[in-house]
């Protein structure tokens, strides 16, 4: 008995450990947001200090973040809608035909996981500058996209895959057609499963910094490529890029914890259930 | 007959959409990365490239600094991957036992790193890492540490990297391996404990061998991540100090960009892709993902 009380002391600490270790970094920084550039640099850290909101002042009159803020949920929605979109349609082409190279186009679709987002930003940094596209929406749109494509194409087979086939077929039978019976039935079933895969998406275009880091010119940079900006200067102006870095995750953070369910499922692409 | 070749067309017009987003984002550029891999070529002078054939392929292989480059990108994917692993199923074990709701809470807290954009989580540890007020340096300094290279030493620094990546995406592996606990019966650890099984027994002999698929899945999305890690060395050192922290991408993406040999950078990052594949297509075979199909 005492050992077994011990165990779950062990664990508990193990548990407030681990909460800690994720916690404090984060909370570091919405602190240093908060704080003078005095309290900023105090050793030992202030964990109390006087809060004011002059960063987010700075941030946002001379950083041009209200901007980037703009730019970023464009580009987030843009290649969402259309990786959701696309991916469920081609989803129910691939699932509910019966067609014969179904398997080798699944595959195909999951390669485009392990290609490295540097070998696809080369040649696309490259094309893009050929046809004057450089520095448009056109560049994190569509890399975005392409990026979450193979993803919602997986999630959205998982979730069909668990719509009872009856379903569709009485509809069927009730002189429905295909597009009919996906659109009135089976879509709403799923709509949850999708609108998981679309809050990841934005998430993943949300934060994304390579691409936007090259495809994109002072007036349509997003907001992880103007942190980098902030960061990337020699000193770092740490109260001013507390400040962005806040307003960056906080949206991100708070829509997590709703879809945390769909946190595992959807970033397996569905081989795993939440 | 007619109904069915109806709908077959209406199957390839559904797919069809999304294919060719993935054809002109990602097989163009790659198709086009193979080509231009070939020549010698400043951004913006695509025409103007010289023939030079596989010598950039050959030129990686005498180049120093591309073979350093292979090296930190290996032991940065085995170290992370092995922490994360470890600290990962080792949570999400201690997780399992605990009431539905409190686990369930204590794992939306974990997951919160996930969602953070890696340029932000460069931007922490930088903060965190700092020699003069980084929380890091003043515990360090309470156990007489204070002289931890850091970020700014080459022995030091390829740690504090990897220490961030698994800050970020350990709660991943959790996250996973947690819901794929919930799968093993219940039967099972009962039939452990009848028979005599002990803790660490029950976890070796029955826990891991059950979520074996989930594990090769976590290892498979995990390691292949690992292998492409640009954005946390990025935010973090860009590669420096003296290159100690210069992933294959880092690399690519500093000729392709800074010292625009596009051409050399089409061909270190190809052989990024060559060589994640050739390490990852045994693990790729194995996983559950091909099983869907």
């Amino acid at each position: 008995m005492l050992r077994r009380s011990a165990r779950n002391g062990f664990k508990g600490i193990l548990l407030l450990a681990f909460a800690l270790w994720t916690v404090i970094p984060i909370w570091m920084v919405v602190m240093t947001s908060f704080k003078t550039q005095k309290d900023t640099f105090t050793v030992p850290v202030k964990w109390f200090f006087h809060p004011t909101l002059d960063n987010y002042s700075k941030a946002f009159s001379n950083g041009d973040f209200g901007r980037y803020f703009g730019n970023s949920a464009l580009v987030a929605v843009i290649s969402s809608a259309l990786a959701v979109g696309l991916g469920t349609l081609c989803a129910y082409g691939l699932t509910s035909f019966g067609m014969k190279r179904s398997g080798a186009l699944m595959n195909f679709f999951m390669l485009g996981k392990l290609v490295p987002a540097v070998t696809m930003l080369l040649p696309m940094f490259v094309l893009i500058n050929e046809v004057g596209l450089l520095g448009s929406y056109v560049g994190p749109v569509l890399a975005h996209t392409a990026v979450n494509l193979p993803f919602v194409v997986w999630l959205a087979i998982s979730f069909l895959k668990d719509v009872p086939r009856e379903l569709e077929q009485s509809a069927l039978i009730d002189g429905c057609t295909k597009m009919q019976a996906f659109r009135k039935i089976i879509f709403p079933i799923i709509l949850p499963g999708v609108t998981a895969a679309a809050i990841l998406s934005m998430q993943y275009s949300w934060n994304e910094l390579v691409f936007a880091l090259q495809l994109t010119n002072m007036d349509t940079y997003t907001l992880p490529v103007g942190i980098s900006r902030f960061v990337g200067s020699v000193s770092v102006d740490w109260g001013k890029s507390s400040a962005a870095a806040t307003v960056t995750m906080m949206p991100i953070i708070v829509v997590g914890f709703f879809i945390q369910k769909y946190l595992a499922e959807g970033t397996t692409g569905g081989a795993v259930k939440g | 007959m007619a109904a069915k070749s109806k709908s077959s067309y209406l199957a390839g017009f559904l797919v069809l959409p999304a294919a060719a987003v993935v054809v002109l984002a990602m097989i163009v550029p790659l198709g086009y990365a193979v080509v231009m891999s070939l020549f010698d070529f400043a951004p913006g002078k695509e025409t103007a490239g010289v023939f030079v054939g596989l010598h950039y392929y050959a030129a990686f292989f005498q180049d120093h600094v591309a073979l350093k480059s292979l090296l930190v990108t290996l032991i940065f994917t085995a170290a992370a991957l092995g922490l994360e692993l470890a600290i990962g199923i080792g949570m999400a074990v201690v997780l399992a036992g605990l009431p539905d709701r409190l686990s369930r809470i204590l794992r939306a807290v974990y997951s919160m790193p996930l969602l953070v954009s890696p340029i932000i989580v460069g931007l922490i540890w930088r903060y965190l890492y700092d020699p003069t007020f980084g929380l890091v340096y003043q515990w360090l300094k309470a156990f007489g540490l204070e002289h931890f290279g850091g970020l700014s030493k080459p022995g030091t620094a390829l740690f504090c990297v990897i220490v961030a990546d698994v800050w970020q995406t350990t709660p991943f592996i959790l996250l996973v391996v947690t819901s794929g606990l919930t799968t093993v019966p219940h039967e099972v650890y009962e039939a452990a404990r009848i028979d005599g099984a002990g803790f660490w027994r029950t976890l070796f002999r029955i826990t891991l061998p059950m979520i074996g698929k989930v594990i090769l899945l976590v290892t498979l999305i995990r390691g292949t991540d690992a292998f492409r890690v640009f954005d946390i060395i990025y935010a973090l050192t860009g590669g420096g100090p003296a290159n100690s922290t210069l992933s294959l991408s880092i690399y690519a993406f500093k000729q392709g960009f800074e010292q625009y040999r596009m051409g050399y950078a089409m061909a270190i990052s190809l052989i990024t892709m060559l060589v994640l594949i050739l390490l990852f297509a045994p693990l790729v075979k194995r996983s559950s993902y091909m099983e869907q199909s």
